[in-house]
């Protein structure tokens, strides 16, 4: 069995590239996938601790969690698209209109 | 146990205590329904009544429960079901209380904001499918139920922030708010995720009892916790999280704002302290002293909500801060835990959970009236209200008693929540968080003043003669908040009564 160990390391390897592609990239897209990879580090987590405690509870929870990450991003392609068209971009910091 | 080993006939009363839940999400689909039978016909008020109806129905329904004290201790204790998955007690009927409340006065106050919208069966539906899992929020007994629900409410919440998609400002506030929400349920998730890997549960009491026998992995507990904080504070439009609030609050429709800035502010406490109270107590020794991380990010929120309120020059925006001000007074609730001491603990999230509730009414007042204004089509700055006491007196009145109310001055509503929350804080020993709460609370009447200085002791400046239509849904949606928010002066004993009690079950 590979020790949980493991499995920490590669959810926060890929929680952090998520994390890094969320700073630098300016196109919205590429926002949502970093987004992505981020809760794919939370499920990896879930399912490989499933399997340490033996119960099925974090499976079941990875399952729920893929389901709410398509709605999410149903949802972000929707404003991202009436960015397009309002903005004539998809860059996230061409929308500035109000200070931050 | 699972759900098939119970009795039907519990199963059926356990349902049946989740009631209002069921009202929302049936009136939403009806709504939905509604629009799908007769999609040419403008049927703008008939769906706003049904609106209108399941909300009022919903909370009729959670008052009549809180009254009979279902779930309460003296009367069989809390009701779970799905496994323990969601239990029905005070404290989540209370909250469900405050969001019906708050969606029937925005629903109400929409229909004039939606006369020409093509498709106001949108609105709504989106509107109740987010009371709906708010609602569910304040239910949830699982970290499992906890994500669901909160990603449940905001999705429905960044399409109605970005709901006018040919307006260039609605669609920046939404997309900044889908961004940074989008961050923020990962990074929940993701703490969801550690602390499931450090406890092995993901029920909240069971991952109370867990914490204790966390030794090589209290690390792991410990940021878990952070990251779970993280996205409370998100919900909560907390600093270190809070950025988004003003950019959402000021581009979106006000109705919305109203309803984001009341409700799902107060369905992001729901939830944190159900978590912080029931699974997180006993980590307070092992793995983080969450506590005084709130203490601190409640100090820090207060002070920069109340003077960044201060140095606006556009009222909605100076709403906006000033609900980040309010977040930090909330806050309070939880930073004034301590293991160990449960009396106290249960007075002062009472105390928080009641201020919640007098905010609910006067906030959502306050940005309904900010929605009026822009009916009219007057200007969103100060000097654009400058004299309109005198064309629309009514919901001027209204409006400088939600900004006094706010502002905690002793006539109002706001003056006794906030009197008690920070003399639980006192008693809890944290008097200087009620000592920062009642400095930042005496800056906010300044910019609260202003409002009202330029509603009724300035000259017009001639922009207020298009002001002849009167939205009848506003009025009445503002009215009646107003009218609420005194009574609530009066009648503030049963509301910190039943919030007390129902914090004490939640640390009993």
């Amino acid at each position: 069995m590979v020790p949980p160990e493991y499995y920490l390391l590669l959810s926060s390897g890929l929680f952090c590239i998520g994390l890094f592609g969320i700073l630098t990239r300016r196109n919205a897209l590429y926002f949502l996938m970093s987004v992505e990879l981020m809760l794919n580090a939370a499920n990896i987590n879930l399912v490989a601790f499933s399997f340490y405690w033996g119960n099925l509870t974090g499976q079941t929870f990875a399952l729920f969690a893929i389901a709410l990450a398509a709605a999410e991003v149903a949802v972000g392609i929707g404003i991202i698209l009436a960015l397009y068209r309002n903005f004539g971009d998809v860059d996230v910091m061409q929308a500035a209109t109000m200070r931050w | 146990m699972s759900l098939l080993q119970i009795e039907p006939t519990n199963w059926i009363y356990a349902m049946w205590s989740l009631q209002p839940v069921v009202i929302l999400a049936v009136t939403a689909l009806l709504v939905l329904g509604i629009d799908s039978l007769s999609p040419d016909s403008r049927s703008n008020r008939l769906l706003a009544g049904t609106a209108t109806a399941g909300t009022l129905v919903a909370l009729g329904v959670t008052v009549w429960y809180l009254a009979a004290g279902t779930g309460a201790a003296g009367s069989g204790g809390p009701i779970s079901l799905f496994s323990d998955a969601i239990v029905v007690d005070g404290m989540g009927l209370f909250f469900i209380a405050i969001f019906t409340s708050v969606a029937a006065l925005v629903v109400v106050a929409s229909v004039d904001y939606l006369e020409d919208d093509d498709n106001p069966a949108a609105f709504y539906s989106l509107l109740l499918f987010a009371t709906t899992a708010m609602s569910l929020m304040a239910v949830s007994n699982s970290l499992a139920t906890v994500f669901i629900s909160l990603e449940m409410a905001s999705l429905p919440s960044y399409a109605l922030v970005a709901y006018l998609k040919t307006n260039r400002g609605s669609v920046e506030a939404g997309l900044k708010y889908f961004l940074i929400g989008a961050v923020s349920a990962a990074v929940f998730a993701f703490g969801i995720s550690l602390v499931y890997a450090a406890t092995g549960s993901l029920l909240l009491p069971e991952v109370a009892a867990a914490i204790g026998d966390v030794t090589d992995l209290a690390g792991i507990l410990g940021v878990g916790i952070l990251m779970v904080a993280g996205g409370f504070l998100f919900k909560t439009a907390s600093v270190p999280f809070h950025f988004w609030a003003p950019e959402a609050y000021e581009g979106a429709p006000a109705p919305v704002s109203a309803f984001l800035s009341s409700a799902s502010k107060a369905a992001g406490f729901a939830v944190a302290f159900r978590v912080f109270a029931v699974a997180f107590t006993p980590a307070l020794d092992v793995a983080i002293n969450w506590g005084l991380l709130f203490g601190i990010l409640a100090v820090v929120t207060m002070i920069l909500g109340n003077f960044a309120a201060a140095t606006q020059t556009n009222v909605k925006r100076m709403l906006a801060y000033s609900s980040i001000g309010h977040a930090g007074y909330a806050l309070i609730g939880l930073a004034a835990i301590t293991a160990g001491a449960s009396a106290a603990n249960a007075t002062v999230m009472g105390a928080a959970m009641a201020h919640l509730f007098v905010y609910g009414f006067m906030n959502t007042g306050a940005f309904l009236f900010i929605a009026m204004v822009e009916y009219w089509g007057v200007g969103r700055t100060f000097e654009d209200y400058a004299g309109l006491g005198r064309k629309a007196p009514m919901a001027s009145i209204a409006m400088a008693v939600f900004m006094f109310s706010l502002a905690g001055l002793p006539v109002f509503g706001g003056f006794f929540s906030k009197y008690f929350l920070f003399l639980g804080a006192i008693n809890a020993g944290f008097w200087w968080l009620a000592a920062v709460g009642a400095v930042t609370s005496a800056l906010s009447l300044y910019y609260y003043s202003r409002v009202v200085k330029a509603l009724w002791f300035e000259e017009p400046n001639g922009n207020l003669d298009a002001l002849d239509s009167k939205p009848t849904g506003l009025y009445a949606a503002v009215i009646a908040a107003g009218v609420i928010t005194i009574l609530l002066l009066p009648g503030f004993g049963p509301v910190i009564e039943t919030a007390e009690a129902a914090a004490a079950a939640i640390f009993a």
